[in-house]
């Protein structure tokens, strides 16, 4: 049969057409359009953090640090040609304000993802609107778990292991080192107080309420103060304090103890408020000489996802630094957690992005080809970023010690901690003398020693992916 | 509804005994009865008449008329007098939609622009008001017809505010050529239930937590001007008891129930609770949610005075419009056997309001309490009517502007969230049934009438915010009440005459065209009215109860 013969040429003409259209789409998936906070030449981030304020000391560093970073990036060409401009917001910690700038970012600052916000009791009243409407949420200062549940929030991404992983590694330590030893807990009663007694618990570590577990409202660390609680502690013989709160509370806390003479035989703190500098300046400003401080914090047990600022000889610390001399901007620029969580979210963030915008990335089955023509295009979206991060999370490179755990089961970020004690130059030193890496989840898988290999920063101190 | 001043109502609770029992009655007719008609030197001509129901009716023209009419239709209104507090009307109160706290209007700005204005006193035979919502569809079909009567009208708007949601939906989808849009202010829509749940929830937590005489809704029922009194009578507890607080500011540890007595919980946290659970804003006329001073330490602290300050007015207006409805329901509408009070306070609040609510063993403690506590038994019958209330289905394709305040302490603003989530539902499934056609249509005749399946979406959600701080405080750190309102965002049918022009601009604008315009198109009327929320995608906190 001659096919040409039996075709009328108005139907060969049509079935032409079908063919070029197919051709075209198999050979040329069409790219989105960019969406907010993108355009040729820069990508807009936004994020929140109590730039002043009570709550501000110490985390009021993490945004200059983030910021120099990208400076840094952007000295380098930026990603795919496009500066990243951070945008930040002062919430001074007031969740009220909080919403209203995060409706500013949106609406006005145009941005095309949040990223390292910082606290859970106001991250927690914009983190429902913002999933809402499908804005990227990444690295998120908050360790509260319930934040990296994707069924419930599916573009929130943490920049922390979450409180319950932590305190379940450092539970675990306190419980086996010190059997016999009387262990009490100081904690505030919200989100991450309650996070991290459940951690506890799931390391087998129980406190008794008003005897070894003493409690305070978030907020309520300035005035009245924790003497009571402290107070209680100490009338109830507990040799080893844990401290689940922040960094303010940590400074109240021991130099409340150190006011009645209770002097604990540990102290074991939440690495969220256990930051040396954040501790010292809030000391200081309550009249406490530096060397005071650091005496009261000599001992002080905490774990860390990342290197210790003080390790010099950490090729990631070192990379840092120099690039925190170089462009941090901010007025205390001092390299301390803060500004090392800042660089590392940088990092991260700029590595996600670039992965987002390499054509040769995998991306899920649903969006590959759509996600693939963008990158070749530079056309950066919000579905391929997150979906980018859920499926090659793992391959984010990061200078924490365990890999981002990022999938679409789950938004937590690291899995791993090692466990320190500060010195008299309150550097975190790992308590063993060699540093040991325990990894586990938010749920009842047990803590187990880490095998992974943390890849080596490259010598341009930019990521690869 | 129509918004009651709390400070005329404590006055006024003493003086209720001394009422007579007399109520105001109209006598209705059987038929309309012919409008009379005068022009003023202005040009605008002015005509009044009677519904058939005796009801009286409004209308006023312009020398310019464009051909655009809007029918305004009234929030709730009482049956039965308070005196000094509630006046029934003896006829039309206002012509446009009117600021309840400021008593601005547009009568001037609509005539100025050319609109035929008309509207209604929604009063049934026999002087009842209230839920008289079915009626209030077809005295506003009769008002239409009247003014068609008169005078071409090329395109219409019916538009309201408050209980007049339970109108205008109903009324669109049964009239469909009766108007090309509909507005709907700070309306209590799709379902009044919905909002009087919550409201009689806040009734029965205080009842837990501070005065175990309050019965609240469950006291609402009898008929006629003794329920009336004995509704009054039961919110004089209320009174009672947020006076007090409003004098210590809620300092006291609960007294009640004997389980928390002792527990160091401030009656406060208990009022802060009781508010967040039933979602009364966190913003009030003077309180900002967020600013402190030496007084008010913390935000959450600033946020439960800004929960007192609303509670008065939305538990005296929901006490008459609650009694109001079960006249229409019969005793017993109110039913809480089945609520989960963990589950209504959204995790959110339990974060940002901790130190006010005093941390989570204590919200934990207040929770354990009321779940507890003896509950309110409905009438099945009852619920059922109540749950009706509404009869909207949302089909109506035309036009549909909201407008509500971001801190309506009585209409939730979460109302006109519920009302884009009901019309989104309707409209995501004449989507879907499009989209099956076009997806099966083999031939171009399939196409074409596929094609005409498909939807348009024309709903769009306007609020009015509040300024991101305005508390005022005074030398001693007290919160100033005397100080000027917030400008925008609070209270309930109160806007600016900018915001509400703004909002009349684009309903016409819609009437004319079918649709509500482009989010160009209404940045353009947005941007004209200061705290006219220009983010289209805004949503409010959503209602406590979805049914």
């Amino acid at each position: 049969m001659n096919i040409r013969a039996s075709l009328s040429r108005k139907k060969l003409i049509g079935l032409t057409a079908v063919l070029i259209a197919g051709s075209m789409t198999l050979a040329e998936i069409p790219a989105n359009a960019a969406d907010p906070g993108v355009s040729a030449t820069e990508i807009v981030l936004g994020m929140q953090l109590p730039e002043t304020g009570s709550a501000s000391p110490g985390y009021n560093k993490v945004d200059d640090a983030m910021r120099a970073y990208f400076d840094y990036v952007n000295s380098k060409g930026g990603i795919g040609g496009k500066k990243i401009r951070l945008e930040v917001k002062d919430d001074t910690y007031k969740a009220g304000l909080t919403i209203s700038t995060a409706s500013s970012l949106i609406n006005k600052e145009k941005v095309f993802a949040f990223i390292g916000s910082i606290g859970t009791q106001t991250h927690i009243a914009v983190i429902k609107d913002i999933n809402r409407r499908k804005i990227p949420d990444v690295f998120v200062n908050s360790g509260f778990s319930d934040f990296y549940k994707p069924s419930v929030y599916p573009t929130s991404f943490a920049a922390l292991g979450t409180y319950v992983t932590e305190a379940k590694i450092l539970g675990k330590y306190l419980k086996e080192k010190y059997p016999d030893k009387k262990i009490g807990v100081l904690y505030q009663s919200d989100d991450f107080g309650r996070n991290s007694l459940e951690g506890f618990a799931k390391a087998g570590l129980t406190f008794e309420a008003k005897k070894t577990s003493a409690d305070f409202i978030a907020g309520t660390q300035g005035s009245p103060g924790l003497a009571s609680q402290m107070t209680q502690l100490k009338a109830n013989g507990v040799e080893i304090v844990i401290i689940a709160a922040v960094s303010s509370a940590t400074a109240v806390a021991l130099l409340t103890a150190s006011a009645i003479g209770y002097k604990p035989e540990k102290w074991a703190v939440i690495s969220v408020g256990a930051d040396a500098t954040t501790f010292q300046t809030i000391a200081g400003s309550r009249g406490v000489p530096a060397a005071s401080s650091a005496a009261l914090l000599t001992g002080l047990i905490t774990a860390s996802h990342a290197p210790a600022p003080g390790d010099t000889s950490d090729e990631y610390v070192a990379a840092f630094k120099k690039i925190n001399d170089d462009f941090n901007k901010g007025a205390d620029k001092r390299f301390d957690n803060n500004v090392m969580q800042g660089m590392n979210i940088g990092y991260m963030a700029t590595g996600a992005l670039m992965g987002t915008l390499n054509a040769k990335s995998t991306f899920s089955a649903k969006n590959n080809k759509t996600c693939q023509a963008n990158a070749k295009k530079a056309t950066l979206t919000r579905v391929c970023f997150i979906d980018y991060l859920n499926t090659n999370g793992s391959k984010v490179e990061s200078a924490a010690f365990t890999p981002l755990q990022y999938s679409t089961t789950t938004h937590e970020a690291f899995s791993g901690f090692w466990i320190g004690a500060y010195d008299a130059a309150t550097v975190l030193q790992p308590i063993s003398g060699t540093r040991v890496v325990y990894s586990t989840d938010s749920g009842n898988g047990p803590v187990t020693v880490s095998n992974y290999k943390r890849p080596a920063i490259a010598a341009d101190a930019l990521p690869k992916n | 509804m129509k918004t009651i001043s709390m400070r005329k109502l404590i006055a006024a609770i003493g003086a209720a005994a001394l009422l007579s029992t007399a109520a105001v009655a109209i006598a209705p007719s059987a038929y309309a009865a012919a409008p009379t008609c005068s022009t003023a030197s202005d040009g605008i001509e002015t005509c009044k008449g009677t519904l058939s129901n005796g009801a009286g009716y409004l209308i006023k023209v312009p020398a310019k008329y464009n051909g655009t009419f809007f029918y305004w239709n009234h929030g709730i209104r009482f049956t039965y007098p308070l005196p000094g507090v509630i006046t029934v009307p003896k006829g039309v109160e206002e012509l446009t939609p009117t600021s309840a706290s400021t008593g601005l209007n547009i009568d001037t700005e609509m005539l100025r622009a050319g609109y035929g204005l008309a509207t209604f006193d929604r009063v049934s035979p026999g002087g009842i008001r209230g839920w008289n919502t079915v009626d209030g569809v077809e005295m506003l079909k009769e008002l239409i017809d009247t003014v068609k009567a008169k005078y071409t009208v090329e395109k219409g708007v019916v538009y309201g505010s408050s209980l007049a949601g339970s109108i205008l939906t109903p009324f669109i989808e049964k009239y469909p050529t009766y108007a090309d849009a509909v507005g709907h202010m700070a309306d209590l829509t799709p379902s009044p239930s919905q909002s009087l749940q919550s409201l009689c929830d806040y009734f029965y937590i205080l009842s837990v937590f501070a005065d175990p005489t309050i019965k609240g809704c469950a006291a609402f029922g009898v008929k006629g001007l003794a329920g009336h009194y004995a509704a009054a009578a039961e919110f004089g507890k209320v009174v009672a008891l947020l006076t007090a607080w409003g004098g210590n500011l809620g300092a006291p540890g609960l007294e009640y129930p004997a389980a928390l007595k002792g527990s160091g919980i401030p009656q406060r946290s208990a009022l802060l609770l009781a508010g967040l659970l039933i979602g009364l804003p966190t913003k009030s006329a003077h309180m900002d949610g967020i600013t402190t001073s030496v007084v008010i330490a913390e935000q959450s602290i600033n946020a439960t005075v800004a929960i007192l300050e609303n509670s008065g007015e939305a538990l005296a207006t929901g006490t008459f419009a609650g009694q109001a409805v079960s006249e229409i329901t019969g005793p017993g509408f109110y039913d809480n056997t089945k609520t989960n009070w963990f589950s209504l306070l959204d995790p959110a609040d339990s974060g940002r309001y901790n130190l006010g609510l005093s941390g989570d063993g204590a919200i934990d403690a207040m929770l354990g309490v009321l779940s507890m506590a003896p509950r309110v038994t409905g009438d099945a019958a009852a619920v059922a009517k109540f749950k009706a209330l509404d009869q909207s289905k949302f089909t109506s394709t035309k036009p549909v502007v909201l407008l509500a305040n971001e801190a309506d302490r009585l209409v939730f603003s979460g109302n006109s969230a519920l009302y884009v989530d009901r019309a989104r539902a309707i409209y995501d499934a004449k989507l879907a049934t499009y989209e099956a056609a076009r997806d099966s249509a083999a031939t171009s005749a399939e196409r074409a009438a596929a094609t005409k399946l498909k939807p348009v979406w024309n709903v769009v959600s306007l609020y009015a915010m509040t300024p991101e701080t305005y508390t005022k405080y005074t030398a001693a750190g007290l919160p100033d009440f005397t100080a000027p309102a917030s400008p925008s965002g609070v209270g309930h049918q109160s806007f600016t005459k900018k915001q509400m022009m703004a909002w009349v601009k684009i309903l016409a604008h819609a009437a004319k065209t079918g649709k509500v315009g482009t989010p160009v198109f209404l940045q353009q009327y947005i941007k004209t009215a200061p705290y006219l929320n220009s983010d289209l995608d805004y949503r409010p906190a959503d209602l406590k109860y979805n049914w």
